[in-house]
């Protein structure tokens, strides 16, 4: 009788063994501290008020740049102001609207962007770790490293703030293992005083951008089509920056390139120029009798522009 | 990729990286080398991967995307035979110094393949577009783009890491090619720009505006959408001019 038992045990384990081993097969899904951190990298930053200086490098200059960031919400609105603390002084303002849609990297971040089949595809281009705490800025915050799977991208390093999910540090690093573009935040304040940041004048060389929405409303471009992108990158709206200038965006939640088309007018210069991780490879396509200038913009690796300029078509 | 070398010289290649071949075999791949027929290239192809992968596996890879680069741009200077090069200052790749650590993570491992994928890939596209109505002259002006009048100098930073991570040095590279214009002062808006090999000359400033401009423009997008706030606007070069 025994026996009996002794087997019926040794069958169930292995029941559950196999079950649990086809559950553990590589699905759409990612580790769920992973998924957590991701979530919290994209949700939370945006309903706080912070104020931070941090540094800021490019493998083209050596320089060692410093910037204050501000980020609040009055009303119905938020506010950021970037200003330049060394050189001369520079300042980039915003404004924008707090119920504005999700952007499409924060949704595909997040596992939003429903797939084919209600199959949930959440960053499955990279390859995600955990790794230790580290402090930055005197925060404690948790590392994650994202290597991308194939080529066509570049990898992160994250330091992520436990308690609020802001980005504290980024390394942009290529497939040689070279850093490209780093950030590292200094200082955080989570509480600014927001009667004086709005009495602080703005610097005298500045730029205020409108405030735009989030929504995108199609689900491709319109106009011009990319044959080829690489896996996991959506479209993420397009625009008119200015007259007979079109761009398109895309992202993949953690990188993203713009695509600017535009009718030639005369000699299209044809290369690759590239300022610290950013890419812009310029080219030209006939379409029509007619020649437009085409140029990636993105922190992308060169093979990866090429192969979307190659696809570039008009519907 | 048709390996099409044999197997013998092959095994004689590895054999020869490790230092370990006898006179007669030598010989026989010295001879295959020079052979004009096809069986040199082959050889050579081979041996270059052997060359890539040991390099690889001891994590000593030179840049490579870099080097592709450079081989452009060293094929459009000879082409060139007018262009007067007058600074010493030419394409400088900088290979990892032998001490210097590299990132100590398994998943780099994966990344090596594609290294060589990549560069495999990026020889093989060709640019499908029409050659574009051109003007002549010299090739234009190519400086970095940096805040200093003068073109900065290469300089090796040591990089500052958490503990748990060794990472390489950073290293910033430079091209420069002059063709009789003098260099000009505020040169901050500058990009590096590489014209493709049988291109056409540019007009420096203008491709630098017009690229800066959609740099800008481009920031909106990764503002958005990659989950650092605001922070990619720190590319964005602005001037007194805006």
């Amino acid at each position: 009788m025994s026996r009996l038992f002794l087997l019926v045990e040794i069958v169930f384990v292995i029941a559950v063994c196999f079950s649990t081993t086809a559950f553990a097969q590589p699905a759409a899904t990612l580790d769920p501290s992973v998924a957590t951190l991701l979530k919290k990298m994209s949700e939370k930053p945006r309903q706080i008020n912070y104020e931070g200086i941090f540094t800021y490098q490019h493998k083209d200059n050596p320089s060692l740049q410093t910037f204050r960031v501000l980020h609040w919400r009055e009303g119905d609105m938020t506010y950021d102001r970037l200003q330049h603390l060394n050189g001369p002084e520079r300042e980039i303002s915003w404004r924008g609207a707090i119920h504005d849609c999700e952007s499409i990297g924060d949704k595909l971040r997040q596992g939003k962007m429903i797939a084919i089949g209600d199959v949930v595809n959440q960053m499955q281009d990279y390859h995600f770790e955990l790794r230790n705490k580290e402090r930055i800025a005197g925060r404690v915050a948790t590392v994650l490293l994202a290597v991308p799977k194939d080529p066509f991208r570049y990898s992160y390093f994250f330091s992520i703030d436990d308690e609020t999910g802001l980005i504290l540090k980024v390394w942009l690093v290529d497939e040689q293992a070279h850093a490209m573009e780093r950030y590292q935040f200094m200082e955080l304040n989570l509480n600014p005083d927001l009667t004086q940041i709005n009495e602080v004048p703005l610097a005298a060389i500045h730029k205020s951008l409108p405030p735009k929405s989030n929504c995108v409303k199609q689900e491709q471009p319109t106009t011009w089509q990319l044959a080829w992108v690489p896996s996991g990158f959506t479209f993420a709206g397009e625009g008119k920056p200015r007259e007979n200038l079109e761009m398109l965006m895309f992202t993949d939640g953690l990188a993203t390139f713009s695509v600017f088309i535009e009718p030639a007018v005369d000699a299209i210069p044809e290369g690759v120029a590239q300022r610290g991780a950013t890419l812009a490879m310029m080219t030209g396509i006939e379409f029509q009798k007619k020649l437009y200038r085409i140029t990636i913009v993105g922190e992308i690796p060169v093979i990866t522009a090429q192969r979307i300029a190659q696809g570039i078509t008009h519907n | 990729m048709n390996d099409q070398t044999s197997a013998p010289l092959a095994e004689t290649l590895s054999a020869l990286m490790d230092n370990q071949v006898s006179e007669l075999e030598l010989q026989r791949v010295l001879k295959a080398s020079s052979d004009v027929e096809l069986q040199s290239v082959e050889l050579k192809a081979t041996w270059n991967r052997f060359h890539l992968v040991r390099a690889a596996l001891k994590n000593d890879l030179t840049p490579l995307a870099p080097a592709d680069f450079a081989s452009r741009i060293n094929a459009a200077i000879e082409a060139e035979d007018k262009l007067d090069i007058t600074q010493s200052q030419s394409i400088q790749t900088k290979t990892n110094a032998g001490g210097s650590a590299v990132l100590a993570i398994n998943n780099w491992w994966a990344n090596v393949g594609r290294v060589a994928i990549a560069a495999s890939v990026a020889g093989a596209v060709i640019l499908g577009v029409q050659q574009m109505q051109t003007q002549p002259g010299a090739m234009g002006e190519l400086v970095a783009g940096n805040e200093q009048v003068a073109p900065v100098a290469q300089d090796q930073l040591v990089v500052n890491l958490p503990s748990g991570i060794n990472a390489p040095e950073v290293t910033a590279r430079t091209v420069a090619v002059q063709s009789g214009f003098e260099s000009r002062p505020n040169q901050n808006r500058r990009v590096v720009f590489v014209p493709r090999q049988s291109a056409q000359p540019v007009n420096a400033d203008e491709v630098s505006a017009y690229v800066n401009e959609l740099m800008e423009v481009h920031s909106d997008n990764a503002a958005r959408n990659s989950g650092q706030g605001v922070l990619p606007f720190t590319r964005v070069i602005l001037t007194e001019d805006e």
